[in-house]
This record gives structure tokens, C-alpha cells and sequence, in this order.
């Protein structure tokens, strides 16, 4: 896993080297490319950060650089950087999930905190993932028995119901309940239904 | 020469009639009976002249018929006045005949008068009371009788018959030698009722006719006696007659079967009749020759005139089926004919033109002067062969533009009488073409607006990026000197960057100005008016169409300004053109932009006012402005530039409320030193 960039990408010399100085002094650590092209091609999955991203650039134009981005599955936030009249554009792109677009002339330190406020974004994004991952692979180790007995469980059945529900005695219930409690690593139902509780933001 | 007073003539003017047959005339072909009528009156004239002459024919017998029964008549009175005479002479001479004495020298005398041929007789023979010839003179034999007449003469039937009934009597006729025929006339005498004797009187017939019928007669008739067998005996001449007019009557007192025919030679040819009737026949003739070559000619000119008839028919639905105006002109402007296509043009009606003098009605007022131009120089003889552009009017007040072609109106005897002028409307073209060129400007217009849209934001874009750069490097030197943080060498390297980046923005900028820089004027003298007259001849076509009126009021002589023609121009130009679009709504009437020059206080000034409907306060603060515009298709950059070029030559350029309302432009310029 790599750490979290600010990735820029300008076809000006002067651009990229006034914000990457900029985001040193804010100490965010960043990385430029003077193409969207060779953005692309260097682009891993895996990168953590965010894209700023100017719009207006000679050979492919920030747009099209961000519609490759959503094609091949990005989830890094992309920040627009527009000149004068590009505004429609820019919304365009916020429509298609863009984090966020400033105008030229910028207020550099607004620009700093948005990207900040995009690293943050990407960083929990990525906690919320590894949390993910972890619930799936522990409510791998389930037995059947055990996942229909959580399921009753989350639906918030009391035990003598999930008895009758599954034609097992009481005391057969208490064990599956606890089993799954200790798989799942969590002490309540309460936990539970937290631990699997979708659409985290 | 717009002040000629072209309705000169009085009535002098040829009126030319180019339209000579009656519009379709509903002629219907004579009926059936109409050829036959004077055929029937014809003949009818014939048969009356037939029946007249008829007549007079019949008269003419008649009348001839009525001339013998007269001169027969009278013949016959002669006649038995020679035999009556005759008859007492002899008697007379019988008691001296018959006294036995010797005859005395009175009584020879008288009996010698008694012979004399012109009486008819012959020989006289006087008898006893037995019948016994006692005398005669001259004397007699018997050697003359011939045929059973010998022995009888004298008649003693006729003696005896006379004797007893004791007056004349007349014997039969009896043929004697020499083809001649006699008879005897016998007279008893008596003295105191006794019987003396008879005198006999012979008388030739031959001798008779002859003698008793006068040459007159004779010439006119020939005289014949026929005896009871039809047998000619005798007559005045051998010639036999042609005529068949001829009467019998029996030759009476001597009788006896004999008749006396007259015949006439020859019928009286009665010239004039004949001569009458003979004109009168060729006169006939020479009618009905005539009726006939008439009716030919009738005929002839019938399908002459059909023929001119579907002609005229022809050439009317051409001419109504035309859409080009046409309308003749007599060699005073006088309208002598105008086409349908012309009168749905112009909106009057044929009656109502032909015959106007200039100026016409459809003339345009406000182009009077320069449409009596074009028509003095059509009746001149001097117009384009490729036509001539007018503008008119409709009845409704509506203008339209008219192309006219005019070409000189010669009659059949080859004699100019006018002028023929064909007109189409190119309203609509003139429409069409100006809205292509309006498309092709606002293209144009477009286009550069969207090179300048382009070029602006390209200026936008580039200045920028140093700009951004600066801002960056700016704000990241603020940020560590908040920090507290004094890296000296580092932001040295960056304010070294802001320098560099500053300096990338005033190349841009004097990239900019130097492709400014093309467009510098070139000074040169020149004169205002002149520049001035030049522009309103650049705009006159669209204040034309636009219906404003240009007005100039120039100061003359101006001093020459130092300034750039094409600008100046093209100031002029732009504050006409605002003037006459600030207009659109105010009435036709006051369209008018007024120029005016003058010199005043060292500048040379050149005001543009309009009637229009000024300017309000909000907007005269933005009036100069770029791309602020108040016209639906204007770029806002028309004002900008006129004032850059303004101040190029050191001149102003202002605006002021016109007092009548509208707008004034003032441009000045400086007087070149």
C-alpha cells in the first residue's frame, strides 16, 4: 500500500511546480504529471490520495482524462481545476462524481483544503473497506446452522422463538448464539447488527 | 430638371388607340335566312321586272292592235265614202244617160270625171228598162270575162235585185283576165217613180286598192281581199308581211263573201321599253354579281375577322397571364395603355391610368424627383437597355421596387409614337439578396466574434497560468512564514520563480498588444467632408430601405485634420447606422439623420442626430462600454471602437439629447497644427 498523494496533473511547468511547493508548505506530499496521458498510463488501483486535475490542457483535456479514470474503476477523489467559461463543464463532471472543482484565479489555501478535505475522504473510504473485508471473511467461518441462527437473531427473535422457528431445543439455540457472538468477535446483538449494518458512508 | 412641367400639350397629343377591337365582343353569326334575304329580293325584283315588262308588252299590242282597228276603220269609212260618192255621181249621170240622146260635152265631161281612177271605177255602163246595154264608156267587149263570168256581164241578178228594190246594189265579184277581179255597182234611175235604166259602175278591186289605199297605209299594212274560198284576189303588194298582227272584216257594201284582210308589215319596235328592260337586265345582273362578290368579300373579311378575333383573344389571355407590367407611353409621358399584371402591381385600375400625364400616382413621393428623372430620360430615348431600378408605390401606400425595360412603341407605319414599358417587381428579390447579404454579415459577424471569443479566452487562459503560478508560490511563502519557518535560501528560489512567472505574463501581454498594433492608424490631411460624403454613400442604400432620409449640412470650406481616412469613415458610418437602427419604430415621415460639420474652438466637429427614441440615463452610462449592446444582433463593440479611434486622434467623441428628440453624436478632432 502506497501512501496518500495529491496527484496534479498541468501541462504547465510553472503550475505544477508553484502548487507542489504549495502543498509542501501544508505539508501535503504530492506528485506531478505534465500529461493526462502519462497520468494514465502510470495509474495503479491501489493509489490512495487524490487527483487535481486541470481542466484545459493541450493534448487530452482533463474531462476526457476523467472519464478514463471512471472507466478503469478509479475511487480516488478528482479536483477540477477550470478557467473562465468552463464552469458547465466542471459541473458536469461534479455530476459524474467529481469531489469538487475550483475556478481559476483560486484562493491556493481554499484549494489546500479541499484537498485535504479529499485525503481525509479517501483515507476512511479505505477504513471502511478493510472493515468490510474483515466482517466478510469471519462471517465466512459461519456454519449454515449458525448464519440461520444470526439471521434470526439480527431480525431480533428471542430465543424460545428461534427454538421453535428451527425445531432445536432452547439450550442447542444459546450455543449457536454464542458461537456466532465469538466468530464474529462482537459481545451483543447489538454489536452485531452494527458490525453488519450496510451503507456506510 | 425635376421642375419641368411636363403636362404641356393641349390636347395636341396623337392619342394612340392600341386597343381597336372591343374586348371579346359577343358577335353571334348572322341566322340562316339572313344570305337568302336578298336573294329573295332578287328574284322577287326580277319577277316584277319580268311582270312589267310583260305588260308593257301587252300594252304595246294593244296599243298596236287599237292603231289597225283604227286605221281599219277608217279605211273602211273611206271606203263606202268612195262607193257612196260613186254611188250619186252615177246617179246623178242617169237621166242623161239614159234620155236615148246623144251624150252632150257636159255629160262626157262629167262621165269622163266619173272614170277618173282615183273613184275606182272602171267603165260605167247604162241599161234600158229591159236590161239592154245601151252604152258604155269606155266601151267594152266581152274579151276581158274569163270563166263562168262570161256572159254574165253585166250581172243580171245584181240588175234585176237593184230594179226592183229601187236602190244600188252590188254585184259578186268575178275574176277577169290579167289576175284582176271586178264587180258592179248597179243604181237604178228614176224619173218621177219610173224606171228609166240602171248605171252600172265597174270597179277593179285591183284598181280599188290600189287607188283608195293612201300610201301611209299601204306602207304600214298590206291590204288584201280574200273571197270566200280564202283565196287572195286581190291586193296592194305581193310582199308578204312578218307580222302576225292582222284583222279581217268583210268588204262591205260590195259583200258578197268577200273580206278585206289587213295585215301589218311589222311590229313598231318601241325602243326606249327595250332599252329599259335590256338595262334593266344587266343592271340585275350586275347586282347579283355584286351581291355575290359581296358576300365573297363578306365572307373574306368574316374570317378575317375571326381570325383577328382569336388572335386578339390570344394575345389578351397572354397578356393577362403575364406577370410583367407593361404600359405604353405616348411621346408626351401621356399613359396610353396599361396591362392587368401592371394594374394588380401598382393597384389602379386600367381606367384610371390610361390617360394620366406625370406625375404618375404611383410614383412615390419621396423618390418624385428622381422617378421624373428616369421618365425624362425614358422619353429622351436615353434609357439602359438593361433596364432601370425605380421605386414605387401601390395604392395601399406600400413601396416596391420595379425594374423597367423600355423599348420605343413604333405603329404600323413605322412611326415612333411612343414608348412600351415593361416592369416586374424585384421587391422580393432586392429582399432576398439584401437578407443573403444581411446572413453573409451577421455569418461574418458571427464568425468574428467567435475568432475574438476564441482569442479572448486564449488571452484569458495564458494569463493565467503565470498569474496562478505567482498566486501558488505567493500563498505557499506565506504559508511558511506563518509556520515560522524562514528557509532563506529556499524562498529565494521562489521569489526568484514569482519573478520569472511575472515577467511570462508581461511577454503575454505585449504579444497581445503587438497584434494590436496592425491596426495603428495612418495619419494623413484630410478632409472631413469629403470622408463624410463618402460614408453616407456607403449607408444610402440600406437608409434607402429603411426608409430614413440622410441630411447634410456641411460647412464649407473645413482646414484639413491629420487623421486615418478609414477610421474616420468608419466612425461615420457606425454612428449613421446606430442612428438609423435607433428609428426602426419612429414613423416614416421623421426618419431622417441629419450630419452637420463645423468648426469650433480649434476642432473640426461632425454631429450625427437622429429621431429616435434616445438614449435612457441606465443605459448611457454603459453606452461606451464593450460588449454592451442594446440591438438583438450588435457585438457591443461598435461605440467602443468609435471612441478607441477617437481618442487615437486625440479627439472626443460624446452623445447629447437631441431637443426634438433623438440623439446627437459629437465627434471632434483636433485641427492638425
Amino acid at each position: 500500500m502506497s501512501a496518500p498523494l495529491a496527484y496534479i496533473v498541468d501541462d504547465d511547468e510553472a503550475i505544477r511546480d508553484a502548487l507542489t511547493w504549495l502543498f509542501r508548505t501544508r505539508n501535503v506530499s504530492s506528485r506531478a504529471w505534465a500529461s493526462a496521458e502519462a497520468f494514465l498510463t502510470d495509474w495503479q488501483a491501489e493509489w490512495r490520495g487524490c487527483v487535481v486535475l486541470d481542466i484545459r490542457m493541450h493534448e487530452m483535456s482533463g474531462l476526457e482524462c476523467f472519464d478514463a479514470l471512471l472507466a478503469r474503476g478509479n475511487l480516488l477523489p478528482v479536483i477540477f481545476l477550470t478557467g473562465h467559461g468552463d464552469v458547465p463543464m466542471a459541473v458536469g463532471a461534479l455530476k459524474k462524481g467529481a469531489f469538487d472543482f475550483l475556478e481559476k484565479p483560486f484562493d491556493d489555501n481554499a484549494l489546500v483544503d479541499v484537498v485535504l478535505r479529499a485525503l481525509d475522504n479517501d483515507a476512511r473510504r479505505h477504513a471502511s473497506e478493510e472493515t468490510q473485508a474483515c466482517v466478510t471473511s469471519r462471517l465466512a467461518q459461519l456454519t449454515p446452522r449458525e448464519q440461520e441462527v444470526m439471521n434470526l437473531v439480527l431480525a431480533g427473535k428471542f430465543n424460545k422463538v428461534i427454538a421453535d422457528a428451527l425445531n432445536i431445543s432452547m439450550r442447542t439455540v444459546e450455543v449457536h448464539r454464542a458461537r456466532v457472538f465469538e466468530k464474529m468477535g462482537v459481545r451483543s446483538a447489538v454489536e452485531l447488527a452494527q458490525l453488519l449494518a450496510p451503507g456506510r458512508d | 430638371m425635376a421642375g419641368t412641367p411636363l403636362q404641356s400639350d393641349k390636347s395636341t397629343s396623337t392619342s394612340v388607340i392600341l386597343n381597336p377591337l372591343p374586348p371579346s365582343s359577343p358577335s353571334t353569326p348572322p341566322p340562316g335566312w339572313y344570305w337568302s334575304l336578298p336573294y329573295a329580293a332578287m328574284a322577287l325584283f326580277i319577277a316584277t321586272m319580268a311582270a312589267l315588262l310583260w305588260l308593257t308588252y301587252r300594252q304595246d299590242t294593244e296599243e298596236q292592235r287599237a292603231t289597225l282597228i283604227n286605221d281599219v276603220l277608217w279605211m273602211e269609212q273611206n271606203l263606202s265614202f268612195q262607193f257612196d260618192r260613186n254611188s250619186s255621181q252615177l246617179s246623178q249621170l242617169g237621166p242623161a244617160l239614159l234620155s236615148g240622146r246623144t251624150l252632150d260635152s257636159t255629160t262626157a265631161a262629167r262621165l269622163k270625171n266619173a272614170l277618173d281612177a282615183d273613184t275606182g271605177l272602171i267603165r260605167i255602163l247604162w241599161l234600158n228598162q229591159d236590161g239592154a246595154v245601151l252604152g258604155a264608156g269606155p266601151p267594152y267587149t266581152d274579151s276581158h270575162l274569163v270563166g263562168e263570168a262570161a256572159g254574165t256581164f253585166p250581172s243580171s241578178s245584181a240588175y234585176r235585185l237593184a230594179r226592183s228594190m229601187g236602190r244600188p246594189v252590188y254585184s259578186d265579184a268575178y275574176a277577169v283576165i290579167d289576175n284582176q277581179t271586178q264587180f258592179e255597182a248597179h243604181i237604178p234611175v228614176f224619173d218621177g217613180g219610173r224606171y228609166l235604166g240602171s248605171v252600172v259602175g265597174v270597179y277593179s278591186l285591183n284598181s280599188l286598192l290600189s287607188r283608195q289605199v293612201p300610201w301611209w297605209f299601204s306602207e304600214r299594212y298590206r291590204v288584201a281581199v280574200t273571197n270566200t274560198a280564202g283565196t287572195e284576189v286581190a291586193a296592194k303588194s305581193k310582199v308578204s308581211p312578218l307580222s302576225s298582227l292582222n284583222y279581217e272584216m268583210a268588204l262591205e257594201p260590195p259583200g258578197h263573201g268577200l273580206t278585206l284582210s289587213i295585215t301589218a308589215y311589222k311590229n313598231e319596235v318601241r325602243w326606249i321599253p327595250l332599252l329599259l328592260m335590256g338595262s334593266l337586265g344587266v343592271l340585275a345582273t350586275a347586282i347579283v354579281w355584286s351581291l355575290w362578290q359581296l358576300r365573297r368579300h363578306m365572307q373574306r373579311r368574316q374570317a378575317a375577322e375571326q381570325a383577328l378575333r382569336a388572335e386578339h383573344a390570344f394575345r389578351k389571355a397572354m397578356e393577362d397571364s403575364l406577370n410583367t407590367g407593361m404600359r405604353a407611353r405616348d411621346l408626351k409621358g401621356r399613359i396610353t395603355y396599361v396591362n392587368p399584371a401592371f394594374c394588380r402591381m401598382v393597384g389602379w385600375s386600367a381606367e384610371e391610368l390610361v390617360g394620366r400625364h406625370p406625375p404618375m400616382p404611383y410614383w412615390a413621393p419621396e423618390s418624385l424627383e428622381q422617378t421624373l428623372a428616369v421618365h425624362e430620360m425614358v422619353l429622351k430615348g436615353n434609357a439602359p437597355v438593361q433596364g432601370i431600378e425605380v421605386r414605387l408605390m401601390r395604392r395601399n401606400g406600400e413601396r416596391f421596387d420595379a425594374l423597367m425595360i423600355e423599348a420605343p412603341l413604333i405603329d404600323s407605319d413605322g412611326k415612333h409614337i411612343g414608348w412600351m414599358g415593361s416592369m416586374v417587381d424585384v421587391t422580393e428579390q432586392n429582399k432576398a439578396q439584401e437578407l443573403a447579404r444581411q446572413q453573409q454579415e451577421r455569418l461574418q459577424a458571427t464568425a468574428r466574434l467567435v475568432t475574438m471569443g476564441e482569442m479572448a479566452s486564449t488571452l484569458a487562459h495564458e494569463l493565467n497560468q503565470p498569474l496562478a503560478a505567482i498566486s501558488s508560490y505567493n500563498t505557499g511563502c506565506i504559508n511558511l512564514i506563518e509556520q515560522g519557518q524562514l528557509p532563506r535560501q529556499e524562498l529565494l528560489g521562489i521569489l526568484a520563480k514569482i519573478g520569472k512567472q511575472a515577467q511570462r505574463a508581461g511577454q503575454i501581454i505585449r504579444r497581445v498588444h503587438a497584434f494590436v498594433r496592425r491596426s495603428e492608424p495612418k495619419f494623413e490631411p484630410v478632409d472631413l467632408n469629403t470622408i463624410l460624403r463618402e460614408a453616407v454613400g456607403l449607408v444610402e442604400a440600406d437608409a434607402q430601405r429603411q426608409g430614413v432620409s440622410i441630411g447634410l449640412d456641411l460647412a464649407s470650406p473645413l482646414p484639413p485634420v491629420a487623421a486615418d481616412p478609414v477610421m474616420i469613415e468608419q466612425v461615420a458610418v457606425n454612428l449613421i447606422r446606430n442612428g438609423m437602427d435607433a428609428m426602426a419604430n419612429t414613423p416614416r415621415a421623421e426618419r431622417q439623420v441629419s450630419l452637420r460639420t463645423r468648426h469650433q474652438d480649434g476642432m473640426l466637429v461632425f454631429s450625427v442626430a437622429d429621431r429616435g427614441r434616445g438614449i435612457p440615463p441606465e443605459v448611457a452610462g454603459k453606452l461606451f462600454a464593450p460588449f454592451f449592446t442594446t440591438k438583438e444582433e450588435g457585438m457591443g463593440m461598435g461605440l467602443n471602437i468609435c471612441r478607441s479611434i477617437a481618442e487615437l486622434h486625440r479627439g472626443r467623441l460624446s452623445f447629447e439629447a437631441h431637443p426634438a428628440g433623438g440623439t446627437i453624436f459629437n465627434f471632434s478632432l483636433p485641427i492638425a497644427p
